[in-house]
């Protein structure tokens, strides 16, 4: 894809702003449906992710008292850029324009700022309950990012290639790594949930012990905005689990026309999206909240170990049958 | 594990919600609903006003015939009931020697206007 | 970090009725904290001091939304202990069935609540939806799903018909699986059993010395229940255990109350197929002679007492209540230091707080900041200040 009108349209239009934000949308609503299904409840109706979103940004703005109001507007936006950002590099039907050497660096760095923003935001509310889950959020942070990393990082290393378009190369012509590497697929679905703060990790905001946590004094469109930046962090998660682990949007084999082949990787995003949803929302169905102390404990313990034990597999693997 | 079952199973299944204006959950036949005076049998003996727990009850004229017991009786009131007070605990039904105040088997609110009288 | 006051209440998500914390954490330690229980004061007692027998039992019903039956019984049954009547045995099991139901929704709901605060939001919507079954039962059998305005001096008001009774037996096996299901959930549930293990834990002298009732004593192997050692209804007929549990933690609290569950479903089968046939209620006299009466009822948190005092008129001369939450606050205050931030809720919520039911004095800070007790005249005309103070009429 060379030229400007095509990187514009891929920016802006498809898989860029204008389908990324309807697809995150569109990813809540299952999110919710799902959970409500298994609670036995009906669940929200289709629009009703929308309808929330619009509604809450033609909310009233309440500014909290001595608090810098550009910054805080601010802190929601660069949020969204950067998830936003990070999701052109991710192969949505084929490989990304963008991709280049090192892309999958630039993703998970990408990927830490709404939860910097998260803290900040929580620490500039001037909020007891808001500060608090702002440490928690920044706590949590240190814990599941190493593992989370490098357990994202060993499809690399057995792929031989920082790119994640290479890295879906590299299991078209070989297994998917989900396969190869149970371990560290498993470590990224947990370090994705605690990314996003989902139950069993959704410390920084348990409603029962801090209201909201960093959330309490966001209201209007910063909240509308941190919402989208959720479900766009879940569907870029999500989507850069599918592609490091499980084939990312490409078949086996090529099909010949291009455009069909398009078509087909689109559908296999939007399948493997949505299996890496279903696995998300079944862990949230499925536990209640950690404490702070036990997700240091488990998190450096087993999780981390885990990661490292995963890394250290790739490594003799590479050494022994891989590199001559 | 346990949870993880059910988890599955309720997806499979239909969610246990009553949609409400659609659907209705069947209405027991004790089921104490909103107040009603018969007018015919109300003797006017004001037990039921005396008993009311919120004294929402009050005798007003209503001067008439009754047959009670083979017998031809004049009662001189009837009891109105602000239905916005009731709290339908069914002490008036309980205590009324004829049976004309009763509980309707019906789902139905109070309403917000605080004036309404059952009669 | 340096300590913080962190407020939780009088309105925080984590409760449903007001109360106030000021917990002071130093980071996610809780380093002591100050307990105001009173911000729903409702002059209940002294409401009831106003009404006759008949009329005060819908009263007393409302102290408590949940444990209503609770409240009318202990009331019913001491105002007769006083009266000397005995009432016949059809309604004493009648008492007895929805007695035991009221402690089955209680305690589903409370295992469902107990869930929600970690989080874990499942458990809460199984549980309610289950509890369904046992408010349906209710509403067949009195009429209503809440207050069911089951009791009056003398007897029960309304008799149990045939179908009634077949129709509650019915639900019983369903329920019971639940329960086991429920039983499976709490032990392999694993963000459960960390959230509960090990918090909150009381030992069995803590718990006598702080004076704590229910189901938060029999957890820490306090063999106590009012229905078994001073025995009332028909829990004297009735083959059925006490449940204690040695653990003395969240997770015990959480034991002993299924095992409730499970003892309350046969008990209710056990009444249900055992039901005498007769009448359900005697002519009761209106009027009480002098005497005063400590009357216990185990309600679905612990023990329940009123304290009652009849002096020879159709009104109680005074009436005391002492509802369990209050006799388990001590405990929560004393395993509260010392913990995490985080377990505030589960511990509250161990417990099974009522806290509107426990509010029996209202204590409002003067402008000095000391508390003091006003009356309900001076309060009046503050309320009219205020009211004028923003321009309303
Ligand atoms: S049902 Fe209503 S009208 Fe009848 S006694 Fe109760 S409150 Fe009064
Ligand atoms: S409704 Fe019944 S209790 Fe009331 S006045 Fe009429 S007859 Fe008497």
């Amino acid at each position: 894809m060379t030229g400007l009108l095509p990187g514009l349209v891929y920016i802006f239009l498809f898989p860029g702003f204008v389908f990324l934000v309807m697809y995150a949308l569109f990813f809540e609503f299952i999110d919710r449906k799902i959970t409500a299904r298994m609670q036995n409840r009906v669940g929200p109706p289709f629009v009703q992710p929308f309808a929330d979103f619009i509604k809450m940004l033609g909310k009233e703005v309440i500014d909290v008292e001595g608090v810098d109001r550009k910054v805080f507007d601010a802190a929601p936006v660069v949020a969204l850029a950067a998830v936003m950002t990070a999701f052109l590099y991710i192969p949505v039907f084929m490989s990304s324009p963008f991709g280049f050497q090192g892309d999958l660096i630039l993703v998970l760095y990408l990927l830490t700022i709404p939860t910097v923003i998260l803290f900040l935001l929580g620490w500039m509310s001037r909020n007891i309950f808001s500060s608090i889950g702002g440490i928690r959020v920044i706590t949590q942070m240190f814990i599941y990012e190493v593992p989370f990393f490098l357990a994202l990082l060993t499809p690399a290393l057995m792929a031989g290639t920082w790119s994640i378009s290479e890295i879906v190369q590299w299991q078209q012509q070989n297994l998917w790594l989900m396969f190869l590497q149970p371990i560290g697929f498993i470590v990224a679905l947990i370090g994705l949930q605690a990314k996003l703060e989902r139950p069993p990790f959704d410390i920084p905001e348990a409603e029962t012990e801090i209201v909201a946590g960093p959330w309490t004094e966001l209201t209007g469109r910063r909240l509308a905005l941190m919402h989208l930046v959720k479900d766009v962090s879940l569907v870029t998660g999500s989507a850069l689990v599918a592609a490091l682990f499980l084939g990312g949007p490409v078949l086996p084999w090529v099909i010949t026309p291009f455009w069909l082949g398009m078509i087909a990787g689109f559908g296999l995003f939007v399948v493997k999206t949505l299996a890496v949803l279903l696995v998300l929302s079944s862990i949230k169905v499925a536990t209640g909240r950690i404490r702070i102390d036990q997700l240091n404990t488990i998190g450096w313990k087993y999780i981390a170990s885990a990661a490292l034990f995963q890394v250290a597999i790739v490594l003799i693997i590479n050494y022994r049958w891989v590199s001559p | 594990m346990s949870v993880l079952v059910e988890m599955f199973r309720n997806l499979l299944t239909m969610p246990s919600t009553i949609l409400y204006p659609g659907e209705r959950v069947p209405i027991p036949d004790k089921f104490r609903g909103r107040i009603a005076v018969s007018d015919e049998i109300c003797i006017g003996c004001s037990k039921c006003s005396l008993v009311c727990s919120v004294q929402c009850i009050s005798m007003v004229d209503s001067p008439r015939e009754i047959r009670f017991k083979d017998k031809i009786l004049l009662r001189k009131k009837k009891p109105a009931v602000k239905l916005f007070k009731c709290i339908r605990c069914g002490l008036c039904e309980r205590h009324c020697p004829t049976g004309a105040i009763y509980l309707k088997n019906e789902l139905s609110d109070s309403g917000t206007d605080k004036e309404v009288i059952a009669a | 970090m340096p300590e913080v006051t962190v407020p939780i209440g009088p309105h925080h998500p984590a409760l449903k009725e007001p109360v106030n914390f000021k917990v002071i954490a130093d980071g996610e330690k809780i380093v002591r904290l100050e307990l105001d229980l009173s911000y729903s004061h409702r002059g209940i007692e002294k409401a009831a001091e106003q009404r006759d027998f008949i009329r005060v039992l819908p009263l007393l019903e409302r102290v408590c939304g949940i444990c209503s039956h609770s409240h009318s019984t202990v009331f019913v049954k001491g105002i007769e202990e006083i009266m000397q009547v005995e009432i016949p045995p059809r309604a004493q099991y009648i008492r007895t069935i929805i007695a035991e139901l009221e402690r089955m929704h209680s305690h589903l709901l409370w295992l469902g609540v107990a869930a929600h605060e970690i989080g874990f939001n499942t458990l809460f919507m199984w549980t309610w939806r289950d509890r369904e079954l046992v408010q349906d039962t209710l509403e067949e059998m009195s009429g209503n799903r809440v207050h069911y305005g089951m009791n009056e001096v003398g007897g029960v008001r309304c008799d149990l018909a045939p179908h009634q009774v077949s129709a509650a037996l019915e639900r019983l096996p369903f329920l019971e699986e639940r329960i086991h299901q429920y039983t499976d959930m709490v032990n392999d549930q694993q963000t459960m059993l960390l959230r509960f293990k090990g918090v909150g834990k009381l030992s069995r002298e803590e718990v006598l010395n702080y004076g704590a009732v229910g189901p938060t004593a029999r957890a820490s192997g306090v063999d106590y229940d009012v229905r078994r050692d001073d025995p009332y209804l028909a829990y004297a007929d009735v083959p059925w255990n006490v449940v204690t549990d040695t653990n003395g933690d969240v997770y015990g609290r959480t034991c002993v109350r299924i095992g409730e569950l499970h003892e309350s479903v046969n008990i209710v089968r056990y009444c249900l197929e055992n039901i005498p046939e007769g009448p359900v209620r005697i002519n009761a006299p209106k009027i009480a002679p002098d005497g005063e009466i400590m009357s216990r009822y185990e309600a679905p948190r612990g023990e329940l007492v009123h304290f009652i005092r009849t002096n020879g008129t159709n009104k109680v001369e005074r009436i005391d209540i002492r509802t369990p939450t209050l006799a388990n606050w001590t405990s929560v205050a004393m395993c509260l230091v010392n913990k995490n931030l985080a377990d505030i809720p589960v511990i509250v919520a161990a417990i099974d707080p009522c806290l509107s039911c426990t509010s029996r004095i209202t204590l409002i800070n003067t402008p000095g900041g000391k508390p003091g007790i006003i009356t309900f005249d001076e309060l009046r005309k503050r309320r009219q200040i205020s009211d004028k103070g923003r321009g309303l009429p």
